[in-house]
C-alpha cells in the first residue's frame, strides 16, 4: 500500500485517477481544494493511501450435479413423465355462471372423469421438459454436469484520503468480472415453444444467465454505489467519511457493520443482508461473510463510554439480502418461478433500519446487548398475479384450444385469465405434477396447499376451472390438467415482500484461567441469543399471509488456542452450536421441512447446527491449514478443508475443498438444511497479488 | 597517550566479583546512582578503560571506525553472540561512536527526574507488585534504578515500556527471508499508555479510577491490504501474575473479538519473526516468567544513542549486509561500560517454543540491549538487539513536550535457526496518516479502545 503526501496537483494527475478508479476521490479533492487558501498548505496535512488486490478465482466442479434449481441441473430433464388431465370439477359450474348467471354444482373431483383423447388429442402427453406437448414441438432440455462453478477475476482498490486528525474518507472499490464460461441456459432456446417464457425482467428470465445485475421490480439500480452487467459488477463495499474525536467515532455513507461475537452463526451479527451473488456461501469458511455483506447508506456511531462499554448505534437505509440470478451457478430459487421482487414498487426502498449495541467487558467476562429496528432483509415471497396476458396454446383438438373455446363462450380470452393468475403458460416451467411436488418439497414447500393457495387466493385461478383440492391425487390430477393445457409447462409468479420486525439480543462471553497449557486454560466461552416477536417467514403454502413466529436464536461458541507441539504456533480450534426454534439457517420456516415428491411437509421442531474448525499456522504464518465443517444433526454436513500460502507479501494462493453430504445415511434431503447445494462439491483456488 | 588510573583488567576483576556475590549495585568506582545523582553523568563511576572504545581496545579502534568481520574479535566480548555471528559471517557492520556520559540523553527527561526523585521509595507488596506507601501502584521513573537483582530489572522494564506516559511509535516492519529479499513489509502502529506512574501527562501519577492497570496497549497494520485492518488491544492488570485482557479486530469479521490471552508466542502476521513476549524483552506480565539471575556483568557495545536518521523527511534508516545488502540496519554503537545479563525462564506458557532468555542491560538506565532466546533443547534461537536516540541531531530536534523525543529507533529480530530476519524501524508516520506521537492524550481514545480498534478496522 502505497502512502502519498503532497501537493495535490502533483498527486491528482489524470492517469493517477484513471489507475484509481475511484469517482468519490474527485470530489473529496475538489472540494478540498476549493477550501484551501494559500496553494498547498492544507493539503499538506492530507494522507492518501491506496491499495489492493487483483485476484483470479476458480471453482471446480467435483460432483456429477449441476445446480438443481437451474434448468439444465433440473433433476427431471431428458425424463418423460406420464400426465392424464381431468375434466375440471368446476367447469359446468363456471361456465353457466358466466353464461346463465347460474351457477351448477361441481361434478364431483379431480378424480373423477379424466378427459378423453376424443376431446383433447394431448389429455394423456407425457410432461418432457422443453417439449410443447400440444404441437409435439422443441427440444428437451438437456441436462449439463459443468466442470467449473466459478471463473471469475477480483480486483479490490482501497483509498484513504486522511484529511486531518480526526477526517478520514474511507473508499473501497470491488470490481468482480466473470467471461460466463459455463454451459448455461439461454432461455432463447425456448422462444419457438410456448411462445417463450415471457414474464419477469427480461434480462433475468428471458435470455442468457446475467451473473450480477441485481434487478427489482421498477428499479434496476436498487443497491447504490452499485454498477453491474451480466458479466460484471463495480461497487463500493465502503465508502464512507469517518469522523473520529476523542471517544466518538461517527461514519456517514456507504457501510457494512458486524455484530456478535459468534463467527459464521448470525445470531447478533442482524444488521446486514448478504450478497449471495459471485460465490453464494461457499467461500472459504474461514473468512465468514467477508465480501458478503450488503453494504448500506448510513450513519453509524461508536461511542466509548469508557475503559470497558461500547455504545455502538446505526441507522441505515434498509438494503436486502441479493440472491443469485436465475440460472447463475449458486442460484437457490427454482428456475420454474419468476420472482417479482417488491423493493422498489412496495416502498421498501425507502425504509430505514436502526439498531443499538452496547458491547462491555469486565475482566474475564464480556456482555453484549442489541436491540434493533429493522426490515429482514431475508424477505418473505408468496404467490402473485403473473401478469402474463399469453393464452393457452391454441392447437386444434389440444385441451388448450378446448379452454380457449369454454373461455370464448364466457366472453374472455385464457389470457386475460390467467394474467390474474400466479401462472404463466410458458416453457422452462413445471412440467409434471411429479416434479411440481420433488419441487416444492426440495425449496420447503406444501405442494398441495401451495396449489390451493394459488387457486383460493386468485378468483382468476378459479375462473380458468381451477378448484380447491383435498388430497395428492386430485392435486396431480389438477396440475397435470393445467400442465397440458398450457402445452408442456406453467411457470410460477411470487412476489417479495419485506416485514419491518424487532430484534433483541443478549451475549456473554469469559475466558477461563486453568493450569497454564491445559484445555480449561484461556478457553473462552460466549454465549449469544436473540429474540424476535413475530418473525414473518414465507409460508409453506405461498399464501398471502405469511407465517408468523416468535424466532429465538442461540449460539454457544467455545474457543481455544492450543499449542500442540514446541515449534508449531498454537493451533485454533472453535466449536460452535447453533439452536433456531422456528427457521433454519437459511431463514425458512421448520414447517416447509419433511416433504418428498409423494408427501406434503410435516414440520420439524427446532433445528441445531453444529461448526467445528480449526487453524493451523505454520512457523512464521507462511502456510496456514484450515479446516470447518458444519454439520446439521438431521442428516447433511459441509466439510471444507483449506490451504492458505503466503510465500511473499504481494502473492497469497489458497485452495480449499468442500465436500457437501444432503443426505447422510440415506435419510429424507428435505428434512435436512444442506441438501439445498448439495450439487456444490467443488475444490477452489485463488491466487492473490496485492499491491 | 593516557595514562589509565586502573590497570586494564582491573574492571573485568570487578565484575566478576560482583557476579560471584550475587547480589551487588552497578558502577565500578563508586556506586553508579551515587555518581548520577551528583552531576548526572555516570563517568565517575567508571575507570577509563569502560569510558571509550580506543581505552578498551587500546586504541586498536576509534571512533568513527567500523567493526567488521575483519576486526570483530577485537570486541567480541563486547557482543552478544548473534550479533557477533551477524557480524563475522553475514557482512553486518557496525560504526563505533562515543560513550553517551550525560545520562539525561539516555532516557526520557521527566522519567528520569521521577526516577531520582522517588529512588528508594518502591517496594515489592506481599503479591511481588511494585508499590509504595505500603500499597498503591508505583509513582514514576525507574523503581529499581541502582536494581541489584534479576527481578527488579525485569520489574522495572515491565512496569514501564517506553518510558513515555504515552506514546504512539509508527512503525515500518520489513521481515527478510533466508535469501535477503524483503518479503513481506507492513505499516504498523504501537501504542501504549500507563494508567499510573505518569511523570508528565496530566493526572499524575494515576489517571483516576484505573490503578487496577499497568499499561493500555495496541499493535494495529495499516498496510498492506491483506492486512490492513488487523489490530489487537491488550489492557494489563496491575497485578503481575495476570495475562493482559486481548481483544483483537480481525478485518475478515468486521468485529472485535475476544481472544485469549497466554497467546504471546505466536506470530502476529506472515513472516515475521516477532512476538508479543517479546516487546520491550520483557512482553510479558512478570510472574508468567521466573528464576530471573543475574549471570553476567561487563561492558558492552550497544546501540544507545544516534538511532535517529534525521536526515530522512520520514526518519527511516539505510541498511547493509547479508546475501542482498539488505539484512542490517546500518547502527551506530558505543560502549556501554556496565551491561547486565539477566536470566529468566517462562513458567506460564506450556510448550512455548522458548526455554529461556538472556538480556543484556545497560547498567545506567536499565534499560535492555539486546535479548537472546533459547529454544526448548537449549541452542540460541531469537535475538533481538534495538538502536535507541534522542531524537535531536544538528538543528533537527522532535519534541516530547518540553523536551527532545527519547525513544527506541530501529530494531533486529533474528531467528538464528532459519535465518529470517525481521527489521522494525520507528518513523515519523505511516499509512493512513498514523504519525509518531508522545504524551499525547489522544493517544488513548485514538489508538487503546474497542471503539478505537472499529476505528482503524476501518469496520
Amino acid at each position: 500500500m502505497k502512502s502519498i503526501k503532497r501537493n495535490p496537483k502533483r498527486f491528482l494527475g489524470k492517469q493517477d485517477l484513471v489507475k484509481s478508479g475511484l469517482l468519490a476521490a474527485i470530489a473529496v479533492f475538489a472540494s478540498a481544494a476549493q477550501a484551501q487558501d494559500d496553494g498547498n498548505s492544507w493539503w499538506d496535512n492530507v494522507d492518501f493511501s491506496l491499495g489492493g488486490f487483483i485476484r483470479p478465482e476458480v471453482a471446480v466442479s467435483t460432483s456429477s450435479d449441476d445446480n438443481p434449481a437451474n434448468q439444465r441441473g433440473n433433476t427431471f430433464n431428458e425424463r418423460s413423465i406420464a400426465r392424464q388431465a381431468y375434466v375440471p370439477p368446476a367447469l359446468i359450474g363456471t361456465i353457466t355462471q358466466d353464461v346463465l348467471g347460474i351457477p351448477l354444482p361441481d361434478t364431483n373431483t379431480w378424480t373423477t372423469l379424466p378427459v378423453p383423447t376424443l376431446l383433447a388429442s394431448d389429455a394423456n402427453s407425457p410432461g418432457v421438459r422443453g417439449i410443447d406437448s400440444s404441437t409435439n414441438t422443441g427440444s428437451p432440455i438437456r441436462g449439463v454436469d459443468n466442470k467449473f462453478n466459478y471463473q471469475i477475476l477480483r480486483g479490490e482498490l482501497e483509498l484513504g484520503v486522511h484529511l486531518n486528525s480526526d477526517l478520514t474518507l474511507i473508499s473501497r472499490l470491488r470490481a468482480i468480472y466473470d467471461p460466463g464460461w459455463y454451459d448455461d441456459f439461454n432461455a432463447h432456446s425456448l422462444d419457438g415453444v410456448q411462445g417463450g417464457i415471457s414474464g419477469g425482467i427480461p434480462s433475468l428470465y428471458q435470455g442468457s444467465p446475467d451473473y450480477f445485475d441485481y434487478r427489482v421490480e421498477g428499479d434496476k439500480h436498487p443497491n447504490p454505489l452499485e454498477w453491474t452487467g451480466k458479466n460484471y459488477q463495480v461497487y463500493f463495499p465502503a465508502l464512507f467519511l469517518e469522523y473520529n474525536h476523542g471517544p466518538l467515532n461517527v461514519r456517514i455513507g456507504n457501510q457494512q457493520i458486524a455484530w456478535g461475537q459468534a463467527i459464521f452463526f448470525r445470531v447478533l451479527d442482524i444488521v446486514d443482508g448478504l450478497d449471495l451473488r459471485r460465490h453464494s456461501l461457499l467461500d472459504y469458511a474461514q473468512e465468514e461473510f467477508s465480501d458478503k455483506r450488503v453494504p448500506a447508506l448510513g450513519l453509524r456511531i461508536g461511542y466509548q463510554l469508557n475503559d470497558d462499554i461500547l455504545a455502538d448505534a446505526y441507522v441505515q437505509k434498509f438494503q436486502p439480502t441479493v440472491l443469485g440470478n436465475p440460472n447463475t451457478q449458486y442460484n437457490i430459487i427454482p428456475v420454474a418461478f419468476t420472482v417479482h421482487d417488491m423493493y422498489h414498487e412496495g416502498g421498501y426502498e425507502n425504509k430505514l433500519n436502526y439498531g443499538l449495541r452496547l458491547k462491555g467487558s469486565y475482566g474475564q467476562w464480556g456482555f453484549q446487548a442489541v436491540a434493533a429496528e429493522r426490515y429482514n432483509p431475508d424477505g418473505v415471497y408468496r404467490w402473485t398475479q403473473s401478469g402474463v396476458n399469453k393464452d393457452l396454446p391454441d392447437t386444434p383438438g389440444s385441451l388448450g384450444n378446448l379452454v380457449n373455446t369454454t373461455m370464448a363462450l364466457r366472453g374472455k380470452t385464457s389470457g386475460e385469465v390467467l394474467a390474474g393468475t400466479p401462472f404463466e403458460a410458458s416453457p422452462g416451467g413445471v412440467y409434471s405434477a411429479q416434479e411440481w411436488f420433488n419441487y416444492a418439497a426440495q425449496v420447503r414447500l406444501d405442494g398441495i396447499n401451495g396449489l390451493n393457495a394459488s387457486i383460493d387466493e386468485f378468483p382468476d385461478s378459479q375462473a380458468i376451472y381451477a378448484s380447491h383440492v383435498d388430497n395428492y391425487q386430485q392435486a396431480v390430477n389438477e396440475l397435470n390438467t393445467f400442465f397440458i393445457a398450457a402445452g408442456g409447462s406453467l411457470r410460477g409468479h411470487i412476489a417479495r415482500d419485506y416485514y419491518r420486525e424487532q430484534v433483541y439480543g443478549l451475549g456473554a462471553s469469559y475466558v477461563t484461567d486453568g493450569a497454564p497449557g491445559s484445555i480449561l486454560d484461556q478457553l473462552i466461552i460466549n454465549l449469544e441469543a436473540s429474540y424476535t416477536p413475530n418473525k414473518k417467514f414465507t409460508s409453506t403454502t405461498l399464501s398471502q399471509k405469511p407465517i408468523t413466529d416468535n424466532s429465538v436464536i442461540t449460539a454457544l461458541v467455545l474457543e481455544k488456542y492450543y499449542r500442540f507441539s514446541e515449534s508449531f504456533p498454537a493451533t485454533y480450534f472453535v466449536l460452535q452450536y447453533m439452536y433456531r426454534n422456528v427457521d433454519d439457517l437459511f431463514g425458512r420456516s421448520l414447517k416447509g421441512y419433511g416433504g418428498t415428491e409423494e408427501k406434503i411437509p410435516d414440520g420439524v421442531h427446532g433445528a441445531n447446527y453444529v461448526v467445528f474448525a480449526f487453524q493451523q499456522p505454520f512457523p512464521n504464518d507462511v502456510y496456514r491449514v484450515g479446516f470447518a465443517t458444519l454439520y446439521d444433526p438431521r442428516g447433511s454436513i459441509l466439510v471444507q478443508p483449506g490451504l492458505k500460502w503466503k510465500p511473499s507479501g504481494a502473492w497469497t494462493v489458497e485452495g480449499f475443498y468442500s465436500y457437501i453430504n444432503g443426505k447422510l445415511g440415506g435419510v429424507n434431503p428435505n428434512n435436512t438444511l444442506l441438501s439445498t447445494i448439495d450439487f456444490a462439491d467443488e475444490a477452489t483456488i485463488r491466487v492473490t497479488y496485492q499491491f | 597517550m593516557r595514562l589509565l588510573r586502573y590497570d586494564h583488567d582491573y574492571s573485568r576483576r570487578h565484575f566478576m566479583k560482583s557476579l560471584a556475590r550475587g547480589v551487588a549495585g552497578a558502577g565500578v568506582l563508586m556506586p553508579l546512582w551515587d555518581a548520577i545523582a551528583q552531576s548526572g553523568d555516570a563517568s565517575k563511576a567508571y575507570p577509563d578503560e569502560l569510558l571509550s572504545i580506543e581505552g578498551y581496545t587500546r586504541g586498536r579502534l576509534k571512533n568513527g571506525d567500523l567493526i567488521t568481520a575483519a576486526n570483530v574479535d577485537l570486541v567480541r566480548d563486547l557482543l552478544e553472540p548473534i550479533k557477533y555471528q551477524q557480524i563475522k559471517t553475514m557482512g553486518r557492520r557496525l560504526k563505533l561512536a562515543p560513550t553517551t556520559g550525560d545520562i539525561t540523553r539516555l532516557s526520557p527527561w521527566e522519567y528520569l527526574e521521577a526516577t531520582l526523585r522517588n529512588r528508594g521509595k518502591a517496594q515489592f507488596d506481599g503479591n511481588g507488585n511494585i508499590v509504595v506507601d505500603g500499597g498503591k501502584p508505583w509513582i514514576g521513573g525507574n523503581p529499581f534504578p541502582d536494581a541489584k537483582t534479576g527481578i527488579e530489572i525485569f520489574a522495572s522494564i515491565t512496569l514501564s515500556w517506553g518510558r513515555h506516559d504515552a506514546a504512539f511509535y509508527a512503525i515500518k516492519e520489513y521481515d527478510l527471508g533466508v535469501e535477503g529479499d524483503v518479503r513481506y513489509n507492513y505499516d504498523a502502529g504501537w501504542a501504549e499508555m500507563s494508567p499510573v506512574a505518569r511523570v508528565c501527562m496530566e493526572p499524575m501519577p494515576y489517571w483516576p479510577a484505573h490503578e487496577d492497570k499497568l499499561r493500555f496497549q495496541s499493535i494495529f497494520f495499516a498496510s498492506p491490504d491483506s492486512a490492513k485492518g488487523t489490530s489487537f488491544l491488550n489492557v494489563w492488570p496491575y497485578d503481575q501474575h495476570s495475562f493482559p485482557d486481548l481483544y483483537g479486530y480481525v478485518p475478515a469479521f468486521k468485529r472485535i473479538r475476544q481472544f485469549p490471552t497466554d497467546q504471546r508466542f505466536e506470530p502476529l502476521i506472515p513472516g515475521s519473526t516477532l512476538y508479543l513476549s517479546d516487546a520491550w524483552t520483557a512482553g510479558d506480565p512478570l510472574y508468567t516468567w521466573g528464576n530471573y539471575q543475574i549471570i553476567g556483568r561487563g561492558p558492552a557495545l550497544a546501540a544507545i544513542s544516534g538511532g535517529w536518521n534525521a536526515d530522512h523527511p520520514n526518519w527511516e534508516h539505510k541498511t547493509h549486509g547479508g546475501p542482498k545488502g539488505k539484512t542490517f540496519w546500518d547502527t551506530t554503537v558505543e560502549l556501554v561500560p556496565e551491561a547486565i545479563l539477566v536470566s529468566a525462564e517462562p513458567t506460564g506458557f506450556k510448550r512455548a517454543p522458548v526455554s529461556k532468555k538472556h538480556v543484556w542491560f545497560d547498567a545506567r538506565t536499565m534499560l535492555p540491549i539486546a535479548m537472546v532466546t533459547f529454544d526448548r533443547r537449549g541452542d540460541p534461537y531469537h535475538s533481538f538487539d534495538g538502536a535507541y536516540a534522542l531524537y535531536e541531531s544538528g538543528e533537527h530536534r522532535f519534541m516530547d513536550g518540553r523536551h527532545p523525543y527519547w525513544s527506541w529507533a530501529h530494531v533486529h529480530a533474528f531467528d538464528i535457526q532459519t535465518g529470517r530476519m525481521t527489521r522494525l524501524e520507528q518513523v515519523k508516520s505511516i499509512t493512513g496518516g498514523h504519525a509518531t506521537a508522545v504524551n499525547d492524550p489522544a493517544i488513548y481514545d485514538r489508538y487503546l479502545t474497542n471503539a478505537a480498534l472499529m476505528h482503524l478496522g476501518n469496520g
